[in-house]
């Protein structure tokens, strides 16, 4: 969110206009000439993963499309994550699946939150509804994996993590992008993909443009799954050890702790943020610590490493002015207590993932979203 | 953990254990928004069952018991024999205060044990009171609810008339709970209605229900009474009581064997019992003690819910749920308020005395193994 001239505000408010409207895509600006890559880029969905958005019925996205910016809830701790990522000059990029329309008022509720970015991307669904391309309407895969491609083909960092949802294909496409951009998916086989994903000649097309383009490294390590339908752990399972899914955001900083992303002091923020919103309790949060360590997701040692770096924490002033915690050793001591209640036995690690057949994950979440139509969900 | 009710459920008790009882601890979790479940057991198994559920990860969580009591086994050897049994250290993370209830599928015996042995009793109750369910003719409570509750079934062997009135009060204020029966009807069982019919124990109780409590109390009952569903709640000692609920199981087996029987046997019979398939599909939706997920133990500082031995996922689920209602309606403190208040009208009349008394026996059925008792 660079500062423009009046000159330049003028000279792009055509294309904003057209944005705006729908009429025109909103294609990221990527780095400026001459700046340096970024190390590490987030890339964040907004329904169901950063936003509580419920959409399963007409009149729940009725009353999400005339909400206004204050009334839009983030999930708790959803705030503090990003503003803490945001930090040390990490990159934000929001790919949202709501429709462009939205861009306003999805824009206002981020600056409410102190959110700030380097691309928002929504999707473009009355350009789709003009030209008649009603598979595009709800396709996921035609429209998310292109703007990700084009947004790293804009600025290529070395790390990228990612944060989707449960509600849609996201860890599909995530996976997908992640294997495409190291390599591991050919060219041949993103084709298929897109056959079988059902996207447009054109739209393949210009996918497989981009996937040719893009700067190739191994650089997603981590994508994190926020289980917002409180689907079972074990789907997730065959994604591998990367794939994290996670039942709230806590679970998240946890992890991101362990790959060392995030400091213990980040962390605590984090868990302030979660208990501010009345919705969870600071056993809530213990449990939350063990489900991820009997999920092999975080190990025991990474824990207790946590607690002791959080004591720091706590002593240089982060639990400042809140009195209405109890003494940090109390709390810290309430975790160990939690962690010790798993008995002696390790969980087992998480199987390395095996190449994943995108075809038949892609036909497998089509034939998912037929059964939950049917089902009314 | 203010407002959070922690409900503490042994997950390797029960025939279709860890499974349906990890199942239904998973739907509870989704369901319950106001609680937190305890998961006591095998944590290796619990933690490879946990993550095939839909569940909510911050409102489930494991605490590893080593070893569980298998439910043919005797209940005082059990746990004698395993100290570190699910069963004993849920009923142990219940007394020292880190959950607020209990619940189990599994051997009742061992259960019922395990809380005497660890918790206290409520000021004003002498003994506690295993209740069961049983579904009857009569509809009862805002609820509609099919089932009456029958109490004791085999906690105590036998009762004085001070224990069969603190069971009535146990009784009625549970059924105003969980079956939402602002009055329910209370009755001692007896060999006839008249106020004189039954034990020294019954009939001393009898003149005290209607003397000192504001119980609805409708008198005596006898046992026919209890499948018309004449009472809500049927009040009597444990011995009586396990007779009564083993035999009522009993007639219960022996009429489904019956129409099975007749089913095959005559083409004439199998089409009039398709014509009624419909009706009698209804009988057990309206009878499915699954929906009712289990019965209590009363008298002590926090409730019990034992669910059947053979209960699904979703029958610990409703267990689970009947548990969080007696916690967030405050079971207990009802009990011990409406007791402490029966305890004060009772100073001011003279002491109940009865033959039975005396010879009351003092130790509990289950801590002597003298008796299985079997909870619905």
């Amino acid at each position: 969110m660079r500062s423009r001239s009046l000159l330049g505000r003028m000279t792009t408010l055509p294309s904003r206009l057209g944005q705006r409207l729908g009429l025109l895509d909103h294609i990221p600006d990527g780095l400026p000439p001459g700046a340096s890559p970024p190390r590490h880029t987030f890339r964040w969905d907004l329904d169901k993963t950063y936003l509580r958005t419920e959409f399963d019925s007409l009149a729940d996205l009725a009353r999400s499309a005339v909400e206004t910016a204050a009334d839009k809830q983030a999930y708790p701790g959803a705030t503090s994550l990003l503003r803490a990522l945001r930090q040390d000059g990490h990159r934000i990029c929001i790919v949202s699946g709501s429709p462009t329309q939205m861009r306003q008022v999805l824009a206002a509720k981020l600056a409410l939150d102190g959110i700030a970015y380097d691309e928002f991307v929504l999707k473009n669904n009355l350009k789709n509804l003009l030209r008649g391309r009603f598979r595009s309407l709800r396709a996921q895969i035609p429209y998310k994996l292109p703007a990700m491609l084009q947004s790293r083909i804009g600025a290529a960092a070395t790390a990228e993590t990612l944060f989707g949802d449960d509600a849609e294909a996201d860890a599909i496409i995530y996976c997908l992008y992640a294997d495409l951009i190291a390599g591991r998916v050919s060219l041949q086989d993103l084709e298929r993909v897109l056959t079988a994903s059902r996207a447009y000649d054109d739209d393949a097309v210009r996918i497989l443009d981009l996937a040719r383009r893009v700067p190739q490294h191994d650089a997603v390590n981590r994508l994190f799954i926020h289980l917002d339908r409180r689907s079972a752990p074990v789907g997730f399972m065959h994604y591998g050890p990367r794939l994290v899914p996670v039942f709230n955001y806590f679970q998240a900083a946890l992890v991101l702790y362990s790959d060392r992303v995030l400091s213990a002091r980040q962390v605590i923020f984090v868990a302030l943020e979660m208990l501010d919103s009345g919705q969870f309790e600071l056993g809530h949060l213990a449990t939350s610590v063990q489900d991820v360590i009997r999920r092999g997701r975080i190990t025991r040692e990474v824990a207790l490493q946590l607690s002791a770096e959080a004591n720091d924490a706590a002593q240089s002033g982060a639990l400042s002015g809140r009195s209405d915690l109890p003494p940090f050793e109390q709390i810290a001591e309430a975790f160990r207590a939690r962690i010790r209640e798993l008995g002696p036995s390790d969980p087992a690690p998480v199987e390395p993932a095996s190449p994943l057949d995108y075809v038949r994950l892609v036909d497998e979440e089509h034939e998912h979203r037929r059964t939950r139509r049917r089902h009314g969900h | 953990m203010t407002g959070m009710h922690r409900i503490v459920v042994d997950a390797m008790g029960g025939d279709h254990a860890p499974e349906d009882i990890v199942h239904g601890a998973a739907e509870a979790s989704l369901a319950l928004t106001s609680a937190e479940i305890i998961l006591v057991g095998d944590a290796a198994e619990l933690g490879r069952l946990l993550p095939r559920m839909r569940h909510d990860g911050a409102r489930v969580r494991v605490h590893h018991a080593p070893t569980w009591v298998e439910m043919d086994e005797k209940p005082a050897e059990a746990l004698a024999a395993k100290p570190e049994a699910s069963i004993v250290i849920a009923a142990d993370l219940v007394a020292r205060g880190d959950g607020d209830a209990l619940v189990s599928a599994g051997n009742t015996g061992a259960s019922v044990l395990a809380c005497a042995r660890r918790w206290t009793l409520l000021q004003g109750v002498r003994r506690a009171a295993l209740a069961a369910v049983y579904p009857t003719e009569l509809r009862r409570g805002e609820k509609d609810d099919p089932f009456s509750l029958i109490l004791d079934v085999g906690a105590t062997i036998d009762a004085t008339a001070e224990d069969l009135v603190g069971f009535a009060v146990m009784g009625s204020a549970y059924a105003k709970l969980v079956s939402q029966n602002r009055r329910p009807r209370v009755a001692l069982l007896s060999n006839g209605t008249e106020a004189g019919k039954g034990p020294p124990s019954v009939v001393a109780a009898h003149a005290a229900l209607v003397e000192t409590t504001e119980l609805n109390f409708i008198g005596n009952i006898e046992g026919l009474d209890i499948p018309r569903g004449v009472a809500d709640v049927v009040v009597t000692s444990g011995f009586v009581g396990n007779v009564v609920l083993k035999m009522l199981e009993g007639v219960s087996e022996t009429v489904v064997r019956l129409a099975r029987y007749a089913h095959k046997e005559r083409l004439a019979w199998r089409l009039g019992l398709l014509a009624l398939s419909s009706a009698i599909d209804q009988l057990k939706s309206i009878t499915d003690w699954q929906q009712y997920g289990g019965a209590p133990l009363l008298g002590f500082t926090h409730p019990f819910i034992k669910a059947h031995g053979r209960s699904n996922a979703h029958a610990v689920t409703n267990a689970i749920k009947v548990a969080h209602k007696a916690l967030a309606g405050n079971l207990c403190g009802n009990i011990a308020r409406t007791m402490a208040e029966l305890d004060e009208r009772s100073s001011r009349r003279p002491r109940m005395t009865s033959a039975s008394e005396s010879g009351a026996s003092e130790a509990r059925a289950s801590e002597s193994d003298a008796s299985e008792p079997g909870a619905t």
